[in-house]
This record gives structure tokens, C-alpha cells and sequence, in this order.
């Protein structure tokens, strides 16, 4: 097992063998270009189902369709995944805004990483989250990048990116409330 | 990770929407996909028959042979009516194929849908520069991919 540099993504697929198969697609090797959707897919799918929910195979589709036609700029193909990330995560939640869908009963902030009801249940809490939100939480909790990683990604302030125990203040002001 | 990451969404991509990625990323390709009207099963037992399908779906293969087998990957043989040699890199599993030589491109995918099937297909050409011509070659190789599905698609008709 090695691990795929600059990603922490872990597959069967040494470095070596990895910057050959890119330059191979970038020669435009189709075959080369499969191999390379069959490692990417389930990353890419995993990045952009928690992100685009019911969108998600759109969202991947997509988000590869873009990653492929861009697939001549990548200069260094160990920086494969990190370089597929950021667009698949935009990808993902620029179809995720356009399909426009409702969020019930939205909540405004990102719950931190120990919150109770995002271990719970991560389904209900991703559905009352915006796409940019969502993208906050996958980048933190799914990728382990750290706050300043994730506004830069994505292009957002900091402090937007700042997460709370929504569920804690929640509470809070309903007992405040009370 | 401070939450149980196995309860995350995970987004799929069947063999059809894999197909459109390498369709739509690939200058100098054309693609066409419909529902069939049949089961997923017979559709995929025919189309993957290579032997029999290449020569009917391409009018420029006469016959095409495979050479050898290693799993999932072909080699075979196709020769054109005037006798050209072309040797494909295959690469064939359920519900997927994707071929090369070193001049032609071509590719195909299934999936059920509902009672019937959705059937994905793509041919074009392998050269340098095809990206600068590519949009003078869809009025020429569009018709001859549909043309194709058409014939792939009455076979079969109940």
C-alpha cells in the first residue's frame, strides 16, 4: 500500500506509476485516461455526493469532465488529487447552487468537528447546510484540511469559514429564550 | 476524522455517465446514447460480441478478430475492405468497452433503465491536432455514430 503524494489519498497506485499513467493521458492515450477515471471516480464521488446530495453523480460527472479537459495543465502529476479537489469542489457546488434546491430548516453555520448531531446524523445536518457550507465541512472533516486550507480552496473569507456547536448555541437560545 | 466518515453520501457514476466523461474530455469524438427497449442482459450480450458487432457497426471494418485475451484486456485485429490492418488495445467489462488503435477511438456503455436499457456509444479519430479541427468534423462523423446506434438498435427490435 503507498500513499499518493501531496494527498494522503491511499491507493494501490505507487508515484511512479502514477506520473506515468498522467503523462500518458496528457499524450492522449485513452486507455491511460480510463485508468485515471478508475482511480479518480471514487475520490472525485466521494467529495461530491456529500456536497451536491441528490446532484452528486452530476456533480461528479461534470467535476471529471472539467478535471480531464484540464488534464493537459497539470504540471506535476503527483499533485494529481489535490489539483482534482479543488475542482471538484467547485464543481460541486456550483451545480448544487444552480440546481436551486430548498434547504428545510437551514442552519447558518458550520457545526464544529465534535459536534454531537454532525456525528449522529451527517445526512440531515449536510441537508440543511448551503452548498458552500457543505464544501466547509467536507474539506474539514472529510479532507482534514485546516481552516485557512479551506478558505483558500474555496475562495471565502476565514471567518466564514469558522465553524461553531451550532447545536450547543441552538440550545442555548431557546433556553434564553424560554 | 471526528465523525464516522462511512455515513457520508457518496456520489456514483455508472459505466454510462464514465463514458460521457471520456466522450466529452476527448477531441475528435462523437457520441450518441439512447434507452433501448430491452432488457440490459441481451443488449449487453450483443454488443459485446466485438467479433460480429465491429463490422456491422463500422462500414469501414470488414472483419475484426480477437488475437488475445488477459482478463479484461483484448487485442484484436481489424482490416478494412481494401485490406488495411489496424491492431486495438481493448479494454472490455460488463456494461463496458473502450478500444484504441493507434489512429481510431471508440468506446461503448450500458446500464438498466427501468424494464429497458440505456446504451452509450463513441467513435473518432486519434491525431495530433484534432483538437484545432474538431468542430468541422461533427457535421461528417455525428451522422455516422447515429447511423451506427440505429443499426446496433435493430437488432434488437422484438
Amino acid at each position: 500500500m503507498t500513499t499518493v503524494p501531496d494527498t494522503g489519498v491511499p491507493g494501490s497506485t505507487g508515484a511512479a506509476e502514477l506520473a506515468a499513467l498522467v503523462r500518458a493521458a496528457q499524450r492522449g492515450d485513452s486507455l491511460a485516461v480510463q485508468e485515471l477515471l478508475d482511480l479518480l471516480t471514487p475520490y472525485i464521488g466521494r467529495l461530491c455526493g456529500p456536497i451536491a446530495l441528490q446532484d452528486g453523480p452530476d456533480a461528479t460527472q461534470e467535476a471529471l469532465i472539467v478535471i480531464f479537459r484540464r488534464l493537459g495543465q497539470l504540471r506535476e502529476p503527483a499533485a494529481l488529487f489535490g489539483w482534482a479537489r479543488v475542482i471538484a469542489v467547485r464543481e460541486a457546488v456550483r451545480l448544487a447552487r444552480a440546481a436551486g434546491r430548498a434547504v428545510p430548516d437551514p442552519l447558518h453555520d458550520v457545526p464544529a468537528r465534535d459536534d454531537p448531531q454532525l456525528a449522529a446524523d451527517v445526512r440531515d445536518v449536510l441537508e440543511r447546510l448551503s452548498p458552500a457550507h457543505r464544501a466547509v465541512l467536507v474539506l474539514r472533516d472529510l479532507e482534514g484540511l485546516d481552516e485557512h486550507a479551506v478558505s483558500a480552496l474555496l475562495g471565502v473569507p476565514e471567518p466564514t469559514v469558522r465553524t461553531r456547536l451550532f447545536r450547543a448555541r441552538r440550545n442555548f437560545r431557546k433556553a434564553w429564550e424560554r | 476524522m471526528g465523525t464516522l466518515t462511512d455515513s457520508w453520501p457518496v456520489a456514483e457514476l455508472d459505466s454510462v455517465r464514465r463514458l460521457r466523461v471520456i466522450a466529452r474530455s476527448t477531441p475528435g469524438i462523437s457520441y450518441a446514447e439512447q434507452v433501448i427497449a430491452a432488457p440490459y442482459d441481451r443488449v449487453w450480450a450483443l454488443a459485446s460480441d466485438l467479433e460480429s458487432q465491429m463490422p456491422m457497426l463500422i462500414t469501414d471494418i470488414r472483419s475484426f478478430t480477437v488475437l488475445s485475451a488477459e482478463g479484461e484486456h483484448l487485442e484484436a485485429l481489424a482490416r478494412s475492405p481494401l485490406g488495411l490492418r489496424a491492431r486495438f488495445d481493448i479494454v472490455l467489462r460488463p456494461g463496458w468497452c473502450l478500444m484504441q488503435s493507434r489512429f481510431l477511438l471508440g468506446g461503448m456503455a450500458a446500464v438498466p433503465e427501468g424494464e429497458g436499457t440505456r446504451f452509450a456509444f463513441f467513435g473518432g479519430l486519434r491525431l495530433p491536432g484534432i483538437r484545432l479541427v474538431d468542430f468541422l468534423l461533427g457535421p461528417v462523423k455525428d451522422p455516422l455514430i447515429a447511423r451506427a446506434l440505429r443499426r446496433f438498435t435493430s437488432q434488437l427490435s422484438p
